[in-house]
């Protein structure tokens, strides 16, 4: 990152190639949307290259490049608020419901169904969070200063988040159980 | 549970914890201070989150993103050019030693071709389009300084010009018409001469012939009269003769010079 601030904008590519995807992954498991994953993925590049110049090299990469994509995020909910629109979910499903092809579904698939639903119901900070820390290998400290918020508060949110999301899959594994 | 054993628990999942932490997290299940079950609930929670799959992102992610780069780039060197030529302007007006300006400039400008060797032809012609603006704007300037062997190395700068702008030639014939060297004069009719098909220069050094006073550069303007086959120019030869006391051997030579332009 540093060579791009030194104005050397191809090495910008190389950014894109390793980070994309992860970038990607955290969209997604926050929105479930893909077009909009995609849209944000844009937009974190897009402010890296506008504040490129504020790059200071100190810290991890990824926590910049994180904190990025999360004030993405929020910028993106805000004005969504703002307009009144509501979010238009991928294949049709609003987070948080169950789908009706879910009793024909293996116990593997229920299972990921459970989780997804699960993670969705978290409140955000606590979702991101888990998401952070389980899929994007990001450490406490780092999640912390993304937060920003000390370490300890991180690590509470992660074992309150995994606590409320055994007790959401228990909920819902009951619930369809029994019908 | 203590937020003590919330955090131990954290780390514990992250694979945080010191061989002496693991120990104390035993200690704890084993006296029932975290519940076991629960415990071995959300260890095993925690690994099947690698459950949730999410898909591939679309190619139109990468084509927008490489199409937003190259845009990105575009905009940055242009501005590179601009704020090069801009600075290199401002150097030049306000420039007090010559020599250090011109090894700058060409310090500068060797840097900015090697960055700019994979650019495609038409930045390419843009560049040596600035950079011929560059050469006159310098040889302009250090043609101004007080220093005579700058006024020289001006004067050879123009031969690098492939073509030279009014401003160029206007700056070569003041200097033909009022500097006080006699060997930054002749080079400035050597200079001149690479342009004598332009009515511009023909005017103007054919104006300077009653002007010189010395022999050598009158002799030197004679030969390009002859070269360029200026006929107009014998009447100012003609004047010369007429109105100023020539040296024998310079005398012979304007006369020569109106016989074969005549």
């Amino acid at each position: 990152m540093m060579k791009v601030k030194g104005g050397d904008l191809d090495k910008l590519g190389l950014i894109y190639e390793r980070y994309n995807r992860s970038l990607y992954s955290f969209f997604y498991r926050k929105t479930m949307q893909s077009q909009l994953s995609e849209d944000l993925v844009q937009s974190v590049f897009e402010r890296m290259l506008k504040y490129r110049t504020t790059y200071s090299g100190t810290g991890a990469f990824t926590t910049w490049m994180f904190s990025i994509a999360r004030n993405a995020h929020i910028d993106h909910y805000r004005k969504e608020k703002r307009r009144g629109e509501d979010e238009i979910l991928d294949e049709e499903r609003i987070a948080g419901d169950v789908p009706p092809e879910y009793v024909e579904m293996d116990e593997r698939n229920q299972k990921k169904v459970m989780l997804e639903i699960a993670l969705n119901r978290l409140d955000e900070d606590k979702k991101e969070v888990v998401i952070m820390s389980r899929f994007e290998g990001l450490r406490y400290h780092e999640i912390a200063e993304i937060q920003g918020v000390t370490e300890s508060a991180v690590k509470v949110r992660m074992f309150r988040a995994m606590k409320e999301l055994k007790q959401i899959v228990t909920t819902l594994s009951e619930e369809y159980s029994n019908e | 549970m203590s937020e003590k054993n919330e955090k131990l628990i954290a780390d514990y999942l992250q694979g945080n914890l010191s061989e002496e932490d693991k120990l104390k997290v035993e200690e704890l299940l084993a006296k029932g201070d975290i519940d076991f079950i629960d415990f071995r609930a959300m260890e095993q929670l925690h690994d099947e989150l690698d459950l949730i799959q999410v898909p591939e992102p679309s190619q139109e992610m990468s084509n927008r993103f490489y199409t937003m780069l190259e845009g990105e780039k575009q905009t940055t060197r242009v501005s590179l050019v601009e704020t090069i030529r801009e600075k290199l302007v401002e150097l030049l007006q306000s420039v007090t030693m010559p020599r250090l300006a011109y090894a700058f400039v060409l310090l500068v400008i060797g840097g900015f071709i090697g960055t700019q060797l994979n650019s495609g032809d038409s930045e390419i012609e843009q560049l040596t389009s600035e950079m011929q603006n560059m050469r006159e704007m310098m040889m302009v300037s250090m043609l101004e300084g007080p220093s005579t062997t700058d006024q020289l190395r001006a004067v050879n700068i123009s031969a690098q010009l492939p073509t030279a702008d009014e401003k160029a030639i206007r700056a070569l014939l003041f200097t033909l018409d009022n500097n006080e060297s006699v060997n930054v004069r002749v080079q400035a009719v050597e200079a001149l001469s690479r342009w004598g098909n332009l009515p511009l220069v023909q005017e103007g050094m054919v104006r300077s012939i009653a002007r010189q006073e010395s022999d050598i550069v009158i002799i030197t303007l004679a030969d390009a009269m002859v070269d360029l086959g200026l006929k107009n120019s014998a009447n100012e030869f003609q004047r010369l003769i007429d109105e100023k006391d020539l040296a024998g051997a310079t005398k012979r030579k304007v006369e020569n010079t109106i016989a074969i332009l005549l």
